[in-house]
């Protein structure tokens, strides 16, 4: 199978003031990715890099071998959909037409639906388990709900990547867990290759089939299990406490 | 929607009938058909003053509602519209420097007509241009909205400073036109203007239509609508070209006419609990003409002798409304 991104020397940060160096990765189809790293490390950085919010200081990210950083908004958005943590305010409008913003990249002037795009709108409500939202108004959501409602929008959007900033960080255990499982069916099932960030540490060791670590401007991409064996996955919390149990896979209080 | 069409066109030949010469519905009728021979007198009131009058109302009405809906989609803000964010001061401001400014060079504007005419709508869009661009250039620097506001009613007021200066060295009779203009009137608007502005209008409210879609994105925040295809900085700069002409080109003829830029989309969005601008967009055309009909046959209801500055009226309608939207739902300060 041929390489889907690849990262080569990425060098990100906010005006020439870098923040993590040389980021080298290559990510196949149908992975599920986990960004894991403190805060304050670059996660959201390096994600808002590869969104294009943000421009990158040095180096490259190639998609099907086209130059990131050359793609249109709109190619851009045909290939890869965003679910960031800025807040959506949004009023009057029901989280079925919210999902429904997933197809404008792929719609006419005036924005009509065909019936293909009321079929993946129908297919993305579905999957996420929202089909008792549709009708509500979209601010009257709670954090968990809105989060869901948007990870829809996105999948309504259809491209083959997703790309997610802490998607679980206002979720309680079940919502979040939902959400890992559906991510993880929709890189097994529907052939999405996915990367988002998160906190919840043991379980992306356990869903991912990568992990990206940044720590101290230092990048590592490598499978959970090659991470752990490294250490690197304990070093992350050293000095605070807590350690990573390399047999049980789970984090230690140190007392 | 239909309600709105036919009460605009009521209130359209509401507005021509009243005036201080009473004239006969039916010789109106008559004469706006062009048929049956009513009185000539009659004729050129009707046709040289209150048709002039009326579709000066419809324009202006649509013209700023729709400039105020982009605004508020554009700066995310409630409170945004041409009057309050200093747009309308800034063409104000170009009118000031046609009317008064060259003639202290001793170059009389009023003396060519044809130019006078266009050359005061190109003054007040460049104006409104000009201010626009100030703000634009502040949301890239300042990231909070309500910044960017106070910034405007800032700009706004060094605008009339700026304005007060002109104004002190000009002489007495541009002086009073001047004065005459910032209170906003209908009725000095010609027949020849009519048919300057209408085409220019017409065009950007089919235009306006036509962003509809990247305005509704754009409701999702800068980001999200980057990163769903939409060409931000080009986006916002159609915007604010779309809304300077038509708050510029409306300015130049019937001077600042406040707060219907505010309040009907809010009206509008009241009344279709939608965010979806290809329905707002026409809904605020027709609520902003009936708004501003309305407003003018107030203007002349009281005494049929004066006519009072639309200004005051839309003032004395706008506000309460403003404060109602305020008091009913207190999420004014959200967009949508």
């Amino acid at each position: 199978m041929k390489e889907l991104i690849t990262i080569s020397k990425l060098t990100i940060g906010y005006q020439k003031c870098a923040i993590v160096k040389d980021i080298s990765a290559v990510v196949m189809p149908n992975e599920l990715i986990c960004l894991i790293g403190r805060n304050g490390q670059g996660k959201s950085t390096l994600i808002k890099t590869l969104c294009k919010l943000l421009p990158p200081i040095s180096g490259n990210v190639t998609i099907n071998s086209n130059n990131l950083f050359n793609l249109s908004d709109n190619e851009f958005s045909k290939l890869i959909s965003v679910v960031l943590t800025s807040k959506i305010n949004i009023y009057n409008t029901s989280v079925k037409e919210f999902v429904a913003y997933g197809r404008y990249p792929h719609t006419n002037w005036i924005g009509k639906l065909t019936e293909t795009d009321q079929g993946l709108i129908n297919n993305a409500i579905e999957l996420c388990g929202i089909n008792h939202l549709v009708n509500r108004d979209f601010s009257s959501l709670s954090d968990g709900e809105k989060q869901k409602v948007n990870i829809a929008r996105a999948i309504a959007q259809h491209t083959p990547i997703i790309i997610l900033d802490e998607p679980t960080a206002h979720l309680d255990l079940v919502n979040n867990i939902e959400i890992f499982k559906l991510l993880k069916e929709l890189t097994q099932t529907h052939q999405k290759t996915i990367l988002f960030s998160t906190h919840h540490i043991e379980s992306a060791i356990r869903m991912a089939d990568q992990l990206w670590v940044v720590e101290n401007g230092i990048f590592y991409a490598n499978t959970p299990k090659q991470l752990v064996d490294q250490n690197i996955i304990n070093q992350l919390f050293c000095n605070s406490g807590i350690s990573f149990n390399n047999q049980t896979m789970i984090f230690d209080y140190n007392h | 929607m239909l309600i709105l069409i036919v009460s605009s066109i009521l209130l359209f030949l509401t507005d021509i009938f009243l005036g201080s010469v009473q004239i006969p519905f039916k010789s109106i009728l008559n004469i706006l058909t062009q048929s049956g021979n009513e009185k000539e007198s009659w004729q050129i009131i009707v046709l040289n003053n209150r048709l002039p009058k009326a579709l000066a109302a419809v324009l202006c009405g649509a013209a700023l509602s729709v400039s105020g809906l982009q605004m508020q989609t554009l700066f995310r803000n409630p409170l945004a519209g041409p009057y309050i964010l200093g747009i309308s001061s800034g063409a104000g401001l170009g009118v000031a420097i046609f009317v008064m400014g060259f003639s202290i060079f001793g170059i009389s504007m009023a003396s060519y007509s044809f130019l006078y005419n266009y050359g005061l709508v190109l003054f007040s869009f460049l104006g409104s241009l000009l201010v626009l661009l100030i703000l634009l250039g502040a949301i890239y620097r300042l990231k909070d909205i309500m910044t960017v506001l106070i910034l405007g009613i800032m700009l706004g007021s060094i605008i009339t400073a700026f304005v007060g200066i002109i104004q002190y060295f000009s002489f007495d009779s541009q002086l009073k036109s001047f004065i005459m203009w910032t209170m906003g009137n209908l009725s000095g608007v010609s027949n020849q203007q009519i048919l300057i502005i209408t085409p220019i209008l017409l065009l950007t409210l089919i235009w306006s239509f036509l962003v509809s879609k990247q305005l509704n994105l754009y409701l999702l925040g800068e980001d999200y609508a980057k990163t769903m295809g939409l060409n931000v900085k080009k986006f916002q700069l159609t915007i604010i070209l779309i809304t300077a002409i038509l708050t510029g080109v409306v300015t130049a003829y019937c001077g600042p006419i406040g707060f219907i830029g505010i309040i009907v989309p809010h009206l509008a969005r009241m009344l279709s609990k939608t965010s979806n601008h290809q329905l707002l967009t026409p809904l605020s055309v027709l609520l902003g003409i009936n708004v501003l009909l309305f407003a003018d046959i107030v203007s002349v209801l009281p005494n049929y002798e004066t006519v009072l500055p639309i200004n005051a009226i839309s003032s004395f309608i706008g506000i309460p409304i403003i404060i109602w939207i305020i008091f009913k739902n207190k999420r004014i300060t959200n967009v949508g």
